[in-house]
């Protein structure tokens, strides 16, 4: 019996010994640079593949622009470019717009895009069981006509400025297809290869694409559920590029290296201090002003993020057309703060509970806020919740305080405008600027009303804007073509070449 | 021994279907609602409904047991809240990396430890067998998350000998790529279960070697080895046997956090997901075949441990 | 993560190295409840004083360097061996409390009663005190309140397993017959004759219980079901560690040198317990 189970060990010793030894030799495969796989590193597995069930900003970042394709796409550096519509135009009283749909486009099932799967697609966001974060955009549509197959007619109830941009997250399905939930049928430049859940998606270029074909032949989103194990991942190769990220911690391994090269782009994901505006304290413009002179945003910026990351200083990032420097309107001034507690009826300070979303970087955050409001007799109390308590709790009864929240899309500045929103901002002026702004006919006119909603949320101290999350992408020296910006999530992938 | 097989199963099924009923009656009676996992910071009224709709939250309870009970007796499932997939084939791609990580973790750890115990329980006063005594109370003190990451950073990021983390797309497809990626889980494993078997085999050893008979064996001029060899290891098998079967069952379970270090798609990672989301079909699921498992390990220790040693008694429950 | 039922007597050298490792499970123990002691009437620095800089090296003003928030780690460690213990100790306790009670009604129960129990009881024990801790933790959301419950909870199956068998031991010894038939009530019996009796074994089992509650907090951390920082924990610090490992070795060793000195040493104790507990086995070689 020893015997046996001597032999046994030897046996299984030996096999992952030579299981272990097996390992370099197969790795440096060479196939010609137009075939590579690219294997992607990535924390946000899609829960399931569809954009209308709550697939999340894993199924984004994999698919958008990639497996399916909308009408306009919004670029890398956040400027709207048609994509499926070769044309469009616009009567002047800005309520009727006729797309001309791209010649031979062909849906990975073989079949030609025509205007009625445009309708199905947009009718798909509208449902009444769509989960799309973009469904409330689309309210002014009163009509979608298909006068013949390659064009498309969408009627407004009033003017929307907003509408192309809106359409590039409108995904173009085919409308007999069904399944999306595991499967797809786009017209990108890939098709789904195989999902496996838990560890890994690939996409194979698309031979039939009516555009310029990708670059590479496959492209593989391997799924970490920590960072530590995605950059040991880069570190060991396993992976040529980290989409985004999340602690610049591993970045010294990186930073210095030349096997490696750490992109520096713009994020839309901003890291918000939200007040329960209609309730005490937070109801005083003061006070909320007070919390925000009281925090260090500096410094807090650079202990989650080191060198990387920016101060906005109001909702609204560099990449919206609407942006502009409002970092001073509550700069970091504890004296201020003092004062401003004072006026704001609140002179020996008070208490009040945050509530924290349990994961990163939430309680490190919160944390920080503690220490510095205590600095002005301020008592923070931190009640660390689920992110489903927080649904629950914050989002849905808006029963809080105060609490701590990432927003992660362009363009969210409108929210403000919404006195129902979670964090109940109401200013009937900042409500009225938000409509007309959609309202405007020129895009000058829009930016000129939301930069008036921005300057004014920046007064109100609406929230605390604590930073800007940077988008940091590190890969491998010898990839190229990769998108650096990850504005909502997307990642572009058919550029992408390996040396 | 028919009859006693008879009565054990019989039990075996009547705890396994009172496990499935308790675990369906304790997730509903948890507090949160598994339509949130849904919803993005931008929620409307009516997607927020949506989501409720899609996860059959807003039906009654005993309506959710009824159609749960019903697809249970056909071995099926249900489909997860979240993903709107079916659970079962997700769970069967899952048990493909979490089996043969426990079984080789199990026998990798059985071999280390039959030989280490019983060196430290026959040589324990050399200095090999107090080494190996040390070794073991350091073993049973240690996180074993922490091996992970020690071992990771050593022989992944470190040496470049074996993947950080993952498991090959195509599955078991090439052998060779698989092993690769569960050698470093399956010694992580290994490593922390063979100190505490190593503290049971070394104890059970010396329980046998001062024992009453194999003085007297040895008193019957048997020379000390045979005697040992053949009186002792029957008699010492037995509590090991009971052991094992809980190490085993412990080991298939507490996978998750080794899972969890190695990004490894196992049943232990899926568990964790759908407990952050409350994805009640997903935790049912898992739950289901991780308790067959454990209630199947045990039966076959009980009736290994018949088989060893007819003469006990034991009781239907397997407690003597 | 390990299902310790009863464990195994170290029974080797056991005079020659019984006297040292009781003494040295005492120091070791000793130590970190000093320590923890300590951090109620003096910390080097406020606990979420971020003064400091980013993860600074070891030095003279921190001695083991600070977090990424330039927290003190020293204050951190002190903090995390008040919790440690407070983790240790109250989930022993409401694993002993529960787990005797239900151990001695099963004891005591009719045969169908305590087949019933003894079943229910396999069935949890087989599952790790880390699996029921996530369901129960995940349940409640993560606080230390919940964490210490949980490990309890699932602590109390194996405790009131070891108690049954224990009581079961008694009860059959003829002392406890002779007071049975002369009229005392069980209640009498519980306290006078079954408790001092079970109590030698059962405290050894507890004290290497501590050991697993103290581990199974820290994969709970690890996983992200543990003590939410406020109260920072050893096993959360070695989590928010993982990722600085190479910029900051210190705050990724030091948490996990302090969680497995505690460990060993309360293993080391119950192993010296175990001798004054069952004396017989001690020379059995």
């Amino acid at each position: 019996m020893k015997k046996h189970i001597g032999f046994v060990a030897l046996g299984l010793a030996t096999t992952l010994l030579l299981a272990g030894c097996a390992s370099d030799a197969d790795s440096s495969s060479s196939a010609s640079a137009g075939d590579s796989t690219i294997e992607i590193g990535s924390l946000y597995e899609p829960q399931n593949l569809s954009n209308f069930g709550g697939g999340g900003q894993g199924v984004t970042e994999a698919f958008n622009g990639n497996v399916y394709e909308g009408l306009f796409t919004l670029t890398d550096d956040g400027s709207v470019e048609p994509l499926l519509a070769a044309s469009n135009t616009v009567s002047d009283d800005g309520l009727t717009y006729t797309f001309t749909l791209q010649d031979g486009v062909t849906f990975h099932s073989g079949k030609a895009l025509s205007s009625a799967d445009v309708k199905a697609s947009i009718e798909a966001v509208l449902s009444d069981d769509s989960q799309s974060a973009r469904k409330s955009s689309f309210g002014a549509i009163t009509s979608i006509e298909t006068p013949d197959e390659a064009t498309v007619v969408v009627t407004l109830a009033e003017r929307s400025i907003s509408f192309i941009y809106n359409l590039s997250y409108i995904w173009i399905i085919n409308s007999e297809a069904t399944g999306l939930e595991t499967t797809e049928d786009g017209t990108g430049p890939y098709t789904l290869g195989d999902w496996k859940r838990g560890s890994s998606l690939s996409l194979t270029r698309f031979d039939d694409y009516w555009g310029d074909p990708a670059a590479n032949g496959e492209v593989v989103f391997n799924y970490f559920t920590d960072a530590t194990a995605l950059s040991n991942a880069l570190l060991t190769g396993e992976v040529d590029i980290v989409t985004s990220v999340q602690s610049p911690d591993a970045l010294t391994q990186f930073n210095d290296n030349p096997d490696y090269v750490v992109s520096d782009g713009n994020s839309t994901t901003k890291e918000i201090l939200v007040f329960n505006d209609r309730v005490a304290p937070f109801d005083n413009v003061d006070v909320r002003k007070a919390i925000y002179s009281a925090i260090d945003t500096k410094k807090l910026l650079n202990s989650i993020w080191g060198d990387y990351g920016t101060l906005i200083g109001s909702m609204v990032p560099p990449t919206d057309p609407w942006y502009e420097d409002l970092t001073q309107v509550n700069p970091y001034d504890p004296d201020l703060a003092t004062q401003l507690l004072a006026s704001g009826g609140q002179p020996n300070g008070f208490e009040f509970t945050l509530d924290t979303p349990s994961y990163d970087p939430h309680p490190v955050v919160a944390e920080f806020v503690k220490s510095e409001l205590a600095k002005v007799g301020i008592t923070v109390n931190i009640n660390t919740i689920s992110s489903d308590e927080w649904y629950t709790k914050v989002y849905k009864a808006q029963d809080f305080t105060a609490t701590l929240q990432e927003h992660v899309n362009d363009r969210d500045v409108v929210w403000y405008g919404n006195p129902d929103f979670y964090w109940g901002y109401n200013n009937p002026e900042v409500s009225t600027w938000v409509d007309e702004a959609e309202a405007a006919a020129t895009t000058e006119e829009q930016t000129a009303k939301l930069k008036q909603v921005n300057e004014q949320i920046a007064q109100d101290a609406a929230s605390v804007w604590l930073y800007l999350y940077p988008q940091i992408v590190v890969a491998s020296s010898d990839v190229s073509g990769y998108p650096v910006n990850g504005l909502n999530s997307q990642f572009f992938v058919y550029d992408i070449v390996a040396e | 021994m028919t009859n006693y097989l008879l009565r054990r199963s019989a039990f075996l099924l009547v705890s396994f279907l009172i496990a499935m009923v308790a675990i369906f009656v304790l997730l509903r009676l948890l507090p949160g609602d598994p339509s949130n996992a849904l919803l993005s910071v931008t929620a409307t009224p009516e997607q927020i409904a949506a989501a409720q709709a899609q996860v059959g939250a807003d039906r009654p309870v005993l309506d959710q047991f009824l159609t749960w009970f019903a697809q249970l007796t056909r071995l099926d499932l249900g489909e997860s809240f979240i993903s709107s997939l079916p659970v079962w084939p997700e769970i069967a791609a899952r048990l493909a990396v979490t089996v043969p990580l426990t079984l080789m973790a199990f026998a990798l750890a059985l071999a280390i430890s039959l030989v280490a115990g019983f060196v430290a329980a026959i040589k324990a006063d050399r200095w090999y067998g107090i080494l190996i005594s040390g070794i073991s109370q350091l073993g049973v003190a240690v996180p074993v998350f922490w091996v992970g990451i020690l071992l990771v950073s050593v022989f992944s990021v470190g040496l470049r000998w074996l993947p950080s983390s993952g498991f090959p797309r195509d599955d078991w497809a090439d052998p060779a790529d698989a092993l690769r990626s569960l050698t470093l889980p399956v010694i992580t494993v290994a490593l922390v279960m063979s100190a505490s078997l190593t503290r049971y085999v070394r104890s059970a050893t010396l329980d046998v070697m001062g024992s009453d008979y194999l003085r007297s064996a040895r008193a019957q001029g048997s020379r000390y080895t045979e005697a040992l060899w053949r009186h002792g290891l029957r008699n010492g098998a037995v509590p090991i046997i009971s052991i094992l079967g809980i190490e085993l069952a412990t080991t298939f379970l507490g996978a998750v956090v080794v899972e969890s270090v190695f990004g490894l798609p196992g049943l232990g990672s899926m568990l964790l997901k759908a407990i952050e989301q409350h994805d009640y079909p997903n935790i049912q699921g898992v739950l289901f075949v991780s308790t067959l498992v454990v209630l199947v390990i045990g039966f076959a220790a009980d009736v290994a441990q018949r088989l060893v040693d007819p003469r006990l008694r034991v009781s239907i429950s397997g407690n003597r | 993560m390990s299902a310790v039922l009863i464990a195994p007597a170290d029974v080797a050298g056991a005079r020659r190295n019984r006297s040292w490792t009781l003494l040295a499970g005492l120091v070791l123990v000793g130590a970190v409840l000093l320590v923890a002691l300590l951090s109620l009437v003096w910390l080097p620095y406020a606990p979420a004083d971020t003064t400091g800089t980013r993860l600074e090296a070891p030095g003279g003003t921190h001695w083991l360097g600070t977090d990424k928030l330039g927290r003190d780690l020293v204050t951190q460690l002190m903090i995390g061996a008040r919790i440690a213990l407070v983790v240790g100790l109250g989930s022993v306790a409401i694993g002993a409390i529960l787990g005797i009670t239900i151990g001695l009604t099963a004891a005591f129960a009719v045969s169908w009663l305590d087949d019933t129990i003894s079943a229910a009881l396999d069935v949890v024990i087989a599952f790790p005190v880390l699996l029921l801790a996530m369901l129960i933790v995940a349940a409640q959301g993560a606080s230390l309140g919940s964490v210490i419950v949980a490990i309890g909870l699932a602590m109390s199956a194996v405790v009131a397993r070891l108690t049954r068998v224990l009581t079961k031991r008694v009860l059959g010894e003829q002392f406890v017959t002779a007071a049975r038939t002369s009229g005392t009530r069980w209640p009498g019996i519980v306290v006078r004759h079954i408790l001092p009796n079970i109590w030698p074994t059962l405290s050894v089992n507890l004290a290497l219980q501590f050991g697993v509650a103290v581990l199974a907090e820290a994969s709970l951390s690890y996983l992200g079901l543990g003590a939410p920082p406020p109260n920072a924990s050893w096993g959360r610090l070695l989590q928010e560690a993982q990722g600085t490992v190479i910029t900051a070795p210190v705050g990724a060793i030091a948490p996990g040198v302090a969680l497995i000195m505690l460990v060993i040493g309360v293993n080391f104790i119950a192993d010296g317990l175990r001798d004054v507990a069952d004396p017989a086995r001690k020379g059995s070689r």
